[in-house]
């Protein structure tokens, strides 16, 4: 049988020795692999449907515009378990006297990349459902890595300059950035969490609904079985960000599906 | 007052390097203490090393390296062996002498109480040899003793020049332990001449004569030489002169010439370049014999515990490398 072949954008150098770790894991077994790179979400998911890659590992506005483009004839197959809690921080100077959302009113919010779900299209879904709408807050756009749909995590930075410039009074950024930044503790007096948003699906691995059972199970079960605690395993499960591969949490989109609607975001690029 | 945006720096450089590449972040004009606190915090909390810190910049590495003693042949593990200069002052001058020994030397031993000591010390710091070396060590009025408590804890070899097997000093190598302990003999060419012309007149012939009495008293002879680098590839010869003494073949050791000590020529050899041959002396420990009379090359004036003596150069080492790795990448061949 053909290698399952993996989608996966290059967002980062280290995404050619996370891919290699992978596909070596899955090398001598039943479900072999092999990976392509893609430069952006748009181009992968071009490349999911019409089958030259069998599985896109995608961000969730990926998934929620595979799922435009397919209809819903696609499903998602696995996933980081920290894709399933994943969440959006609302963070200010430490001292600025923010407590909540509405604590925004009148201020200025630097927000990430456009297409980026945590940075930018949630915030703004998560503003609207504390009434807050765009009159209310002026944002700052910062779209430093469209594309890559905030993977990066640049644009993000750019957003925390900006508040430590006073370009801007708060920033909307990804919990993977808050902790890569040490969240509040390497920078003592930088910046305070005012508001954590609910969990929400991250990324997962993507297949179009024709993709056999038969062929995508076993490669799903060999990847669900990599262990923290094995030697072997552990370097690939730490730069990937996780501890364990998990089934998707797919009502953990559902925030995203709504806010595409609200904002009319486009089901493609 | 850390520099905030000093850590938003890393993350979007990490980001940008695989897993085991170095990139460098500069803080400018800031408090280079605060800042590499800050950046060693940073490192400590999100698996990433910090490789070395300047003034106003640190290297770092994304991930962890591989552990560079891992990447030893076990046999080149610093704390393998121990050598341990007896004294410094020779019967000879020769002119590449890496510690500049000569009659005029002063001895600087290190004596039968510490001699016996670092034995039993290195037993228990896993060392598997002991190596005695000077300065001629045959000169020491107590050899005997010195030797027996290194043969009495672990196999031994003893580097001599071979030329002081008469009198009383022979009777102190006949009372050596045959089985545990092994002679080595500097012996520089097949002919007199190019030998002579470094370690003095009439030197080739009484080493030689050292080989065959050593060998007439049972004991086992390894002969080492010390050549120009661009003289090794002429050695069949020699291989061929020291068959016809009853050197076996593997105890036929042939190195090149360091430009250390009273040497004027040779190939440079640095704490950096060179695997650590963990060296003891009556002034201390160095990083190898090569250098057992440089400063540069020492690596602590504490010789006890030993085990820290051997840690210590372990770590040394350890941090070299991986400082060696970071500029290799840094300057990749194109
Ligand atoms: S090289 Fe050996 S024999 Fe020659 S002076 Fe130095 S210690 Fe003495």
């Amino acid at each position: 049988m053909d290698p399952i072949l993996v989608g996966a954008v290059a967002y980062t150098p280290n995404v050619v020795t996370i891919w290699e770790g992978i596909r070596d894991y899955f090398a001598d077994t039943d479900s072999e692999m092999d990976f392509v790179l893609f430069s952006n979400y748009g181009r992968q998911v071009d490349s999911l449907i019409d089958g030259t890659v069998d599985l896109a590992w995608n961000t969730n506005l990926a998934w929620v515009r595979t799922v435009a483009q397919t209809d819903g004839a696609c499903k998602a197959v696995a996933t980081r378990d920290t894709d399933t809690v994943f969440q959006t921080m609302f963070v200010c100077r430490t001292g600025a006297g923010m407590t909540d959302l509405t604590s925004l009113r009148a201020r200025r919010l630097a927000l990430g990349s456009k297409d980026s779900a945590q940075a930018a299209i949630l915030p703004v879904q998560f503003l609207a459902e504390a009434g807050i709408g765009g009159d209310d807050v002026e944002l700052l756009r910062i779209n430093s890595d469209v594309g890559k749909h905030g993977d990066t995590g640049r644009s993000e930075l750019d957003a925390l300059r900006a508040v430590l410039d006073d370009r801007a009074d708060a920033a909307a950024i990804g919990i993977n950035t808050w902790e890569a930044i040490g969240r509040d503790q390497l920078m003592p007096g930088a910046f305070e969490v005012f508001w954590e948003s609910p969990t929400y699906s991250h990324c997962n691995f993507t297949a179009l609904e024709s993709m056999p059972d038969e062929r995508i199970q076993p490669w799903v079960d060999h990847l669900l079985a990599m262990d923290w605690e094995n030697p072997a395993h552990r370097p690939i499960l730490e730069m990937e960000g996780l501890r364990q591969w998990v089934l998707p949490r797919l009502e953990g989109y559902q925030s995203l599906f709504d806010a595409v609607a609200a904002q009319g975001i486009t089901a493609r690029w | 007052m850390v520099n905030h945006a000093l850590v938003l720096d890393l993350v979007e450089r990490v980001g940008a390097v695989a897993t085991g590449a170095t990139f460098t972040v500069g803080w400018g004009a800031d408090d280079p203490e605060v800042a590499s606190e800050t950046v060693a915090a940073w490192c400590e909390r999100t698996g990433n090393q910090l490789v070395e810190v300047g003034d106003s910049f640190a290297v770092l590495r994304r991930g962890r390296a591989a552990d560079p003693l891992l990447d030893l042949d076990p046999d080149q593990l610093p704390g393998t062996r121990l050598w341990m200069y007896t004294n410094f002052d020779c019967n000879l001058a020769c002119d590449y002498c890496c510690v500049r020994s000569s009659p005029q030397t002063e001895r600087r031993a290190l004596g039968l109480d510490r001699v016996r000591q670092l034995a039993a010390e290195a037993v228990q710091a896993g060392v598997s040899e002991l190596i005695l070396t000077g300065g001629e060590p045959f000169l020491l009025p107590d050899l005997d003793e010195v030797v027996a408590a290194c043969t009495s804890q672990l196999p031994t070899t003893l580097l001599t020049n071979g030329m002081l097997f008469t009198g009383h000093r022979l009777e102190r190598l006949r009372r050596m332990d045959r089985q545990r302990l092994t002679l080595q003999i500097s012996v520089d060419s097949a002919t007199p001449e190019i030998h002579d012309s470094h370690r003095g007149k009439r030197s080739w012939k009484r080493a030689v004569d050292g080989i065959r009495i050593a060998h007439e008293e049972g004991f086992r002879v390894k002969v080492a030489a010390t050549l120009p680098a661009e003289q090794l590839h002429e050695v069949e010869p020699f291989h061929v002169f020291l068959d016809t003494l009853g050197v076996a073949r593997e105890d036929q050791v042939i190195r090149a010439l360091a430009h250390r000590g009273v040497s004027e020529t040779g190939i440079e050899l640095t704490m950096e370049s060179l695997i650590p041959e963990v060296t003891i002396t009556a002034d201390g420990v160095y990083w190898h014999p090569i250098a057992a009379d440089h400063e540069d090359q020492l690596v602590s004036r504490e010789l006890f515990p030993l085990k820290n003596a051997i840690d210590e150069v372990r770590a040394r080492f350890v941090e070299h490398r991986q400082r060696a790795n970071a500029a290799a990448a840094w300057f990749p061949c194109a």
